[in-house]
């Protein structure tokens, strides 16, 4: 006998509830969906905040920087309060190409100090944290309870969720998804798009542990001060990147890896990962570590073009679930667009509440786009294609790196050679047209400038 | 023999370990390092649950679910009131006494005070066999003890015959002992036999919204406590001490290496039992067992 249920494939069918057990329910203890709920119980509704796991932020996984600007709205000095592991002080974007690498740095102290700019922190205790402020503001938070399908009336009006408990019907006014990647909500109401798989990544990450001071001594860094390091390349030919981030005690290091590609390659992604922690430029720096946990997760990187409908009919995505993750390359930003599409969502349904329309999705897809949220997504709509392009994840590397190493090459009793013959050399040597890239640095330019 | 119906205001209390089961331990310091989001009750406990709901609920008696924890243990009783327990209590570990729970005798002493004061005696209370962080098994002997009752520990059945307790526990050798029951009596159960029900949905509702009542731990008098801690004295790595083999003879250094792995060392081959006749690969498997002395 089951005792857990798995999602129903279809939304069931009910009669309107006379009255809903909550004005409110949301789905999903996530950055997003303690968001929503935190918003809701501010403005005075009672609203339930399912979970699945036994804790918020038990099944979560990610790489580990949140860029906390936007919870100034949510948790004023919530810098004081969230559970850090360090303030990233540190940025570096590196580019590999076999066994070269070229790294840019950028440091500044201002990101060490209040109002800081993203911290590390473990989810288990970030998402904790953030749940506890919206049960401390009232929503009721069930934890180890799956929402299993949709509670629809026969007109199509979306009126609770079953879960997975026995008597499990929960009625609400407003339902707001914030399920995830996989949203099994989001599908049951028709909302997703088809061809989810081609704008989806595998994510996978290890934490390792090693010394503070030696994560210290490696990273150059001391106190609570962290390093951030975004990687393009090192993906054994499988479109996607790389990261590898402090913490106190652990560093993760991981990859973000196109679906589509890894299955033609055939090749399984921890294989990959072990290979990148080889490269030269890596192993200094996780050597010797001790693997504490390895951990896998979908990433919606599509961004605005694979935006499903976000949502109608008294239910309302946010998060993951409505694809709002930013993986443009040097960012890969989804907590803190999580945490946005949460809170608009929340404030969206508790302003439809109080005015006991149904008017909530035109007015959450306004406070969106006058957001950071839809903003970046729209602005940067171009870019998650550019950055799994052939040309960017292969040659571009490789491009860049030929015309650092023709740089620095002493190649005396010859002169030095102009840096517009060595573009022109690294170019014919990787493939590119003068043009692709002209064409290409259009469309960088479009979207990051 | 009396029933647990026949007692005027009849109680059950399951009392329940409140453990992380994945603490780490520094291997060099013996620092234990723990995290209260991820501990909750072992199965063995959660069965001791359900075997007090369902005696609960077929005798008419009151179930309460106690445990001596700290404060992050109130989402422990949380459940246990979600899945049909009618009460619940939370003994605090004073800050100053955290390791109170680690010692059997001054937890039973603990917990059978506070019982008593806030919720009367018990026909039975249960508990599971073993906590799930490699508990000895002795807090229930030392709670019958407290308690002056009846004990019947490491059961892998309990059940209600013409409303009187019976249990089943595992004897060596493959043997079981049926217990009659009487009661008052503390009985400990096996994770085996029962699964703790899923809560649904109305009663966890109410459970999120109770208040957990919460009552200090009753001091006990210096000396009482139980044994002393553990404390670590010196931090060395791990290093087990060698042990001591004779000395292999012979002139060739490889075969007295390879004697050394006892790779040459007659023994009795593996056999595939494959016989047409289950009965027959029944008896070749208790003669195996009478052979190597687990069957008598
Ligand atoms: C490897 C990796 C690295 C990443 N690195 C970063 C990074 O460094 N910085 C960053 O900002 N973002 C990063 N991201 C992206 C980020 O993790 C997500 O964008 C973000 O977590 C989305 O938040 P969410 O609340 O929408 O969804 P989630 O965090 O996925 O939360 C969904 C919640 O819903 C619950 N749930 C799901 N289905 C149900 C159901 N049916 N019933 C009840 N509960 C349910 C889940 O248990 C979960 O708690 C990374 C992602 C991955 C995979």
């Amino acid at each position: 006998m089951r005792d857990r249920a798995g999602p129903a494939a279809e939304a069931v069918t009910v009669r309107r509830p006379e009255a809903a057990d909550f004005d409110a329910v949301v789905v999903g203890a996530g950055p997003a969906g303690s968001a929503a709920a935190l918003e809701l119980a501010r403005a005075g509704h009672s609203v339930a905040l399912v979970e699945r796991g036994p804790f918020p932020g038990s099944k979560n996984v990610y790489g580990g920087v949140v860029y906390g600007r936007i919870l100034d709205e949510l948790i004023p000095d919530w810098y004081e309060r969230m559970p850090v592991q360090r303030w990233i002080t540190r940025r570096q974007t590196m580019l590999l190409s076999g066994d070269r690498s070229l790294t840019v740095d950028f440091r500044s102290q201002n990101w060490g100090r209040a109002p800081y700019n993203g911290a590390t922190t473990y989810r288990a205790e970030f998402d904790s944290w953030l749940a506890g402020h919206a049960r401390a503001a009232g929503a009721v938070l069930v934890p180890s309870t799956v929402a299993t399908a949709l509670l629809r009336t026969a007109d199509g009006q979306v009126v609770g969720v079953r879960t997975d408990r026995p008597d499990g019907d929960l009625t609400a006014r407003v339902v707001i998804a914030c399920d995830g990647v996989n949203s099994f909500l989001g599908k049951q109401a028709g909302l997703h798009p088809d061809e989810q798989a081609a704008h989806t990544t595998l994510g996978v990450k290890e934490t390792l542990a090693l010394p503070r001071e030696t994560i210290e001594e490696r990273f150059g860094v001391t106190g609570t001060d962290g390093v951030d390091i975004e990687i393009l390349g090192g993906t054994s030919g499988v479109p996607g990147g790389g990261f590898l981030y402090t913490n106190r005690d652990t560093v993760s290091v991981g990859l973000v890896l196109g679906l589509p590609g890894l299955a033609k390659a055939g090749l399984r992604p921890e294989e990959i990962l072990a290979e990148l922690k080889q490269h030269p430029s890596v192993r200094p720096l996780v050597r010797g570590a001790e693997v504490v946990e390895y951990s896998a997760h979908l990433i919606p990187e599509g961004g605005y073009r694979s935006m499903p409908r976000l949502g109608g009919n008294g239910l309302l995505l946010a998060g993951d679930s409505a694809a709002m993750c930013l993986a443009a390359g040097i960012w890969l930003e989804g907590v803190n667009f999580a945490l946005g599409s949460g809170m608009y969502a929340g404030r969206a349904a508790a302003n439809g509440l109080r005015s006991g329309g149904p008017a909530v999705l035109g007015e959450y897809r306004r406070l969106l786009e006058k957001s950071f949220v839809l903003a970046d997504h729209k602005k940067l709509r171009d870019a998650p294609g550019l950055v799994l392009s052939e040309r960017v994840q292969h040659r571009y590397p490789g491009l860049v790196c030929d015309l650092a190493e023709g740089m620095f090459t002493v190649d005396n009793p010859r002169p030095k050679p102009g840096l517009r013959r060595l573009l022109r050399r690294a170019a014919r040597h990787n493939g590119v047209r003068m043009r692709e890239l002209a064409r290409d640095a259009l469309t960088g330019l479009r979207s990051f400038g | 023999m009396a029933d647990l119906g026949d007692l005027a205001d009849p109680l059950v209390v399951v009392a329940l370990r409140w453990a992380d089961a994945r603490a780490r331990v520094d291997p060099l310091t013996g620092e234990v390092g723990t995290d209260p989001r991820g501990a909750g009750p072992g199965e063995a406990d959660r069965c001791a649950l359900e075997h007090g709901l369902r005696i609960a609920g077929a005798t008419g008696a009151r179930c309460a679910a106690v445990t001596l924890a700290p404060p992050p243990a109130e989402e422990m009783l949380r459940d246990a009131l979600a899945c049909g327990a009618d009460e619940v209590l939370r003994v605090d570990v004073a800050p100053e006494d955290p390791r109170l729970p680690d010692s059997g005798a001054a937890t039973a002493r603990a917990l059978a005070r506070s019982i008593r004061a806030e919720l009367g005696d018990p026909g039975l209370l249960l508990t599971g066999d073993h906590s799930a962080d490699r508990g000895t098994g002795a807090t229930p002997a030392f709670l019958a003890a407290e308690l002056g009752c009846a004990q019947a520990l490491g059961l892998v059945e309990l059940s209600l015959v013409d409303g009187r307790l019976a249990g089943l526990r595992r004897l060596d050798r493959g043997r079981r002992e049926r217990l009659a029951i009487p009661v008052p009596a503390v009985c400990s159960v096996e994770p085996a036999g029962v699964r703790l029900r899923r809560a649904g949905l109305p009663g966890t509702l109410r459970a999120r919204e109770a208040v957990i009542p919460a009552i200090p731990a009753i001091p006990v008098a210096s000396g009482q406590t139980g044994a002393e801690p553990p404390s670590v004295r010196a931090a060395r790595p791990y290093r087990p001490r060698a042990k001591e083999l004779p000395a292999p003879q012979g002139d060739d250094p490889r075969l007295r290496l390879l004697r050394l792995t006892g790779a040459h060392e007659e023994r009795e081959p593996p056999r595939v039992v494959v016989t047409e006749d289950p009965a027959e690969a029944a008896d070749e498997l208790l003669a195996f067992l009478r052979d190597r002395g687990y069957l008598p």
